[in-house]
């Protein structure tokens, strides 16, 4: 059995009290894995993730991260724990250099690390590297969401928890940002996301599960989850089987 | 014309450009327009006076520098002073901004900011009188230094201060973690939040440096003019002038700013009188705006 990293059990959260988005949702991301959170427009994805990463406030339920009880914890700590959050749109510093936004992350690490670490990361996104004095605001679309990858991943994270990392972007960039998932798990960093992109993240998730009004309906392997004809239920209601090429958005 | 106006240009754009630092990073970090900021300069300058009051009660009277014409007991006050304004201005930010920031809009602040400056301002009438007093009431002798300016020694020794602090400030707020993490909250504080910047010491670095220049910029007032309660609401508009005309939220803007509204200012003074100071500033602001609506060193957003 292997370990689970982050335990979400049970979580209802919502941005006005006695509204929940979220009803009741329980999911797990083992040590090594890549969990995509799928669902119909609306069905509390996002709020499900930011919940976690302490953006929503959290109603009910319980959220572990490596067995500490993390629920509702600020989100500036969030860093602290273990857990890097990457928003969906407007996940860099526009107006400050690549190096400034990775430097501004390094809040958490040792002083003498942060260089270290940031070379780490200008190694494994060479274009950063090649822009480092730019502003962020200046890069492509594809270039800004590993900007933002990257920032989240300095710090070390038990767990990287992405927003609809393809959102926006065109599909060229889509395959390559998910090509950089598949690497970033290589390397041994545990990921949780949510997509809409459905077809392109279910070939490099593990496991899946299926949002449907705030509450997680069903989970499976990732590779076959399309073949379940539950899912097509849940998820594409009428439509055919198998998605055109870009997914399900 | 006499280029004597250069000197006194560029001490008073000093006193502005200070204020007008505080004013741009409490707009582009906690996003008000605040009111009480010349408020703070007076309270800065009237601790400071109590404080060398204080020290002239405990040690008798003290040698003024060399050719200044203060002591030490001006620098330890104005330290004083510094890290009275801060923790006065820290506490009103507890018991009336934090609170009216909660409620996500800027008016309310903006209004509340108001309140705090005519209560300021009138607790410093009712305990000092809105009478003017002095640091102190030697007269310097300027010295000629061509061109036909003259200048004092105390000038040149706040003109320098003026170039420390800011230099001091532009490299705290773009070299340093503290300061990635202001700039970080000015573009974004959601996503500050979500990298690991405790917003909160974020809002209280910004009043210090905002509320220690603050009381600089009212203690140069008070030694090269005099001190009294309106000193600073009186420099309420060029500063906003100053940080508006460099660019909302740079520093190095806001300093030009004040200095270009200074010499504006002390060039009309001399050119066509006294009474179309303000006028002067105003149009250069506005001709400015129309050619670069973002101001001098302003940047777009996205």
């Amino acid at each position: 059995m292997s370990q689970t990293v982050l335990d979400v059990r049970d979580l209802e959260a919502g941005y006005e009290p006695g509204v929940p988005i979220v009803r009741g949702a329980s999911i797990t991301v083992d040590k090594g894995e890549i969990v995509v959170v799928l669902g119909p427009n609306g069905a509390g994805k996002s709020s499900l993730i930011k919940a976690v990463a302490g953006l929503v406030p959290i109603s009910r339920g319980k959220v572990l991260l490596d067995g500490n009880d993390i629920t509702a914890a600020p989100a500036h700590t969030m860093v602290r724990l273990g857990l890097a959050f990457v928003p969906q749109t407007e996940n860099v510093f526009p107006l400050m250099s690549v190096e400034d936004n990775l430097k501004v992350a390094c809040g958490i690490l040792e002083r003498r690390e942060a260089p270290a670490r940031i070379a780490e990361m200008y190694a494994m996104f060479p274009d950063l590297a090649r822009q480092k004095r730019s502003a962020a605001g200046n890069l492509s679309g594809g270039q800004r969401q590993m900007l933002a990858v990257a920032r989240a991943l300095i710090i070390h994270p038990k767990v990287l928890v992405l927003d609809e990392p393809s959102a926006g972007l065109s599909p060229k960039f889509v395959s390559m940002v998910f090509e950089m998932l598949s690497a970033i798990r290589k390397s041994g960093v545990t990921i949780l996301l949510v997509e809409q992109n459905a077809k392109a993240a279910l070939a490099i998730g593990d496991r899946a599960y299926v949002l449907v009004e705030g509450k997680e309906r069903h989970e499976g392997v990732a590779s076959t989850l399309w073949d379940d004809p539950v899912v097509a239920e849940l998820y594409l209601g009428q439509r055919p089987l198998k998605p055109e090429a870009g997914g399900a958005a | 014309m006499s280029l004597q106006f250069v000197v006194d240009g560029l001490l008073a754009g000093s006193m502005i450009g200070l204020g007008a630092i505080g004013v741009t990073l409490t707009y582009s970090i906690l996003r008000f327009s605040n009111f009480a900021h010349g408020d703070f300069m007076a309270w800065g300058a009237y601790a400071t006076l109590v404080c060398v009051g204080a020290i002239g009660a405990l040690f008798g009277k003290v040698a003024p520098i060399a050719p200044l014409s203060f002591g030490w007991p001006l620098i330890v006050g104005l330290i004083a002073g510094m890290a009275f304004t801060a923790l006065l201005v820290l506490l009103l930010d507890k018991v009336l901004f934090s609170r009216l920031r909660r409620q996500e809009q800027a008016i309310i602040v903006v209004m509340g900011s108001f309140g705090a400056s005519m209560a300021l301002r009138s607790l410093l009438e009712f305990i000092f009188t809105s009478r003017p007093t002095y640091f102190s009431r030697a007269i310097q002798i300027a010295m000629p230094v061509g061109l036909g300016i003259r200048i004092t020694p105390d000038q040149i020794a706040l003109l320098v201060l003026t170039v420390v602090l800011v230099v001091g400030v532009h490299l705290l707020t773009t070299r340093t973690q503290t300061g990635r993490s202001m700039q970080a909250m000015s573009q974004n504080p959601a996503l500050a939040r979500v990298v690991g910047i405790d917003v909160a010491g974020v809002v209280r670095v910004t009043w210090i440096i905002g509320a220690a220049l603050a009381c600089v910029a009212g203690v140069m007032i008070g030694i090269l003019i005099q001190i009294r309660p309106f000193m600073g609401f009186d420099m309420l508009l060029p500063m906003f002038a100053a940080a508006i005309l460099g660019g909302i939220g740079s520093i190095p803007g806001a300093v030009l700013g004040g200095l270009i509204i200074g010499l504006a200012e002390a060039g009309a003074v001399q050119l066509i009188g006294a009474e179309w100071r303000a006028a002067v500033s105003f149009i250069i602001l506005m001709a400015v705006l129309f050619v670069r609506p973002i101001g001098l060193f302003g940047v777009r957003e996205r």
